[in-house]
């Protein structure tokens, strides 16, 4: 089932009894932003909410927590809401194998059915913006999906760009991003300061599920986000032609921004409560002129809570984060089984492989580390054998338990690059990366007393099976 | 619910006294959004104390006009190229 606008997914979600309307009149702050912290708190079924009776507002409609849980990024994918997470994993990485899929161009978006421009611009007209986390510096927007294509390349749609930034409103046509200079967005900004020019961009709020998915996708850079899409839904992604600039959009999305990047300016911005659990620092970062915004009539805002660790975040950047990893370890090392990169956006990333020979697995752990992803994250790296899955914990614990030995197995490399969000870092983006190697040693590296590993028997899944009949 | 706006004189977190009205709500008599002209601090008055009043916003998010001038580059602004 492939979802072309938020709206039908969100009625897919009601009729999953996965979305919780909230019809009494609740504060903008703290009532929105609290409730949406504490959703993922009901587990791995949690529900997306909706609020449409929001105090000061007329007629507001926000919904929040839409991809926070395992249920309903698995309705995201158009799988039924019980599947597991190593299994959406899966069938993301099956799916990936028809990788690109062509978008579709359609007309007649439904956000064309109104619009403002220039001076009239204001986006306190348009969204009910709130704050999210006491400490932030304002209203932020932050699972917006923003177009930009490269200013050396811009007719090439593989270097064009669709992720989600941090975005603050400052102003009524002015707004702040954070282009993360590990993220794609930044090169093309660099390429345009080095040139004295803005950097036309389109901001889509409300996107169909899927595109929020691989918009916080760290793919390759001449990748394209909305062949991923295409792959993913099954069905070509469905866009358009944004009126001002003329970037590639979502047809389905309630609100489309268009503007640019003002070059070669930095004004201050935030701090605002990160995923990494913390806050950033304020930043004299980016300035965004508004200059047309086109909308939905009566548009739904849809917005993230984010904070410690799990929140909506999480769950939007966990399958997506693990899958481009998986492919590209898998594309020179095809001995990795599984890669596990749900935690923190792959600050921590757990790969199992084959051995070729000894030290084999030292060097996947240091492919990890010069991924495109990995020169901003993966501050730890742990390898395990093949037989141990990186998504069952426990099991990832006993192979720490037992075969890694610090003499031998911790590789520290000083003064690698990080993203400068990220907290332990000694300067911000930069810091020292660590490589736990918790796989068996392999010939000709004889360390350790291993023996014969304790094998399941070859009964017990037999066994499994009637245990499973007999408890229900 | 009905409230009464109080015009804000100083930003909760920086302690500017210059402020402006960034947007008032669309039902009238509601609440406002202000923003501090130095460090640029939003906030809508029906928000909790600790985000809009000076006295107990918390000191560990306060921001200084040093803080302001010291802020880093995000990201650096490249030289231009020469051709």
């Amino acid at each position: 089932m492939a979802y072309d606008d938020l709206r039908s997914f969100l009625q897919a979600l009601d009729e999953e009894g996965q979305l919780v309307r909230i019809t009494d009149e609740v504060m903008p702050e703290p009532d929105i932003a609290a409730a949406a912290n504490a959703a993922p708190r009901l587990g791995d079924a949690a529900p997306a909410l909706y609020f449409d009776n929001v105090y000061g507002f007329n007629g507001a409609r926000i919904a929040m927590n839409v991809h926070g849980s395992w249920a309903n990024h698995a309705l995201a994918l158009g799988l039924p809401k019980q599947t597991g997470t190593k299994e959406q994993v899966e069938e993301f990485i099956r799916r990936w194998d028809t990788f690109p899929i062509p978008p579709e161009w359609r007309d007649d978006a439904p956000w064309a059915q109104n619009s403002v421009e220039g001076e009239d611009v204001n986006i306190f007209d348009v969204l009910p913006l709130i704050r999210l986390n006491d400490g932030d510096g304002g209203f932020y927007l932050d699972k917006a999906a923003v177009i930009s294509k490269d200013p050396d390349d811009p007719e090439n749609s593989g270097k064009q760009n669709v992720g989600v930034y941090r975005i603050e409103a400052k102003g009524k046509r002015k707004l702040a991003l954070q282009p993360v200079p590990m993220h794609d967005i930044a090169q093309h900004l660099r390429k345009a300061e080095e040139k004295g020019e803005d950097l036309p961009i389109a901001i889509t709020l409300g996107n169909d599920p899927v595109i929020s998915i691989v918009a916080a996708t760290p793919m390759e850079y001449d990748q394209n986000e909305y062949e991923l899409a295409g792959a993913l839904r099954g069905a070509p992604a469905p866009v358009t032609k944004a009126p001002h600039t003329g970037l590639p959009v979502p047809w389905g999305s309630e609100v489309v921004i268009e503007g640019v990047i003002e070059g070669r300016k930095r004004e201050i911005e935030g701090p605002f409560g990160e995923f990494t659990g913390h806050y950033s620092g304020g930043r004299k970062m980016t300035v965004v002129r508004i200059d047309r915004i086109s909308y939905r009539t009566d548009p739904i805002f849809e917005h993230l809570y984010l904070g410690m660790p799990w929140t909506e975040i999480d769950y939007l950047m966990a399958a997506n984060t693990c899958v481009p990893l998986y492919e590209q370890l898998k594309r020179e090392f095809p001995e990795v089984q599984a890669v596990n990169a749900m935690y923190t956006h792959g600050l921590v990333v757990i790969v199992s492989t084959g051995k070729r020979y000894g030290g084999f697995a030292k060097a996947v752990g240091m492919r990890v580390l010069t991924t495109p992803h990995g020169l901003g994250y993966a501050a730890t790296v742990i390898v395990v054998d093949e037989d141990v899955d990186p998504f069952n914990l426990p099991q990832v614990m006993w192979a720490l338990s037992t075969k890694m030995n610090p003499s031998g197995d911790l590789i520290t490399l000083p003064n690698l690059s990080v993203l400068e969000l990220a907290p332990q870092a000694i300067t911000p983006g930069i810091t020292d990366k660590l490589i736990i190697d918790a796989t068996t040693p392999a010939s000709p590296d004889g360390r350790g007393n291993y023996g014969n590993p304790v094998r399941d028997l070859p009964e017990a899944d037999e066994w499994l099976t009637k245990l499973r009949h007999l408890v229900k | 619910m009905t409230a009464t706006i109080a015009t804000p004189t100083e930003c909760p977190r920086c302690g500017y006294e210059s402020l402006q009205l960034l947007y008032s709500s669309p039902v009238a008599g509601a609440w406002e959004v202000h923003q501090c002209r130095r460090c640029l601090y939003c906030w809508r008055t029906c928000e909790p104390d600790r985000r809009t009043r000076r006295d107990a916003y918390p000191d560990s998010f306060k921001m200084t006009a040093e803080d302001i001038r010291d802020a880093p580059e995000v990201p650096t602004i490249p030289p231009l190229r020469q051709s």
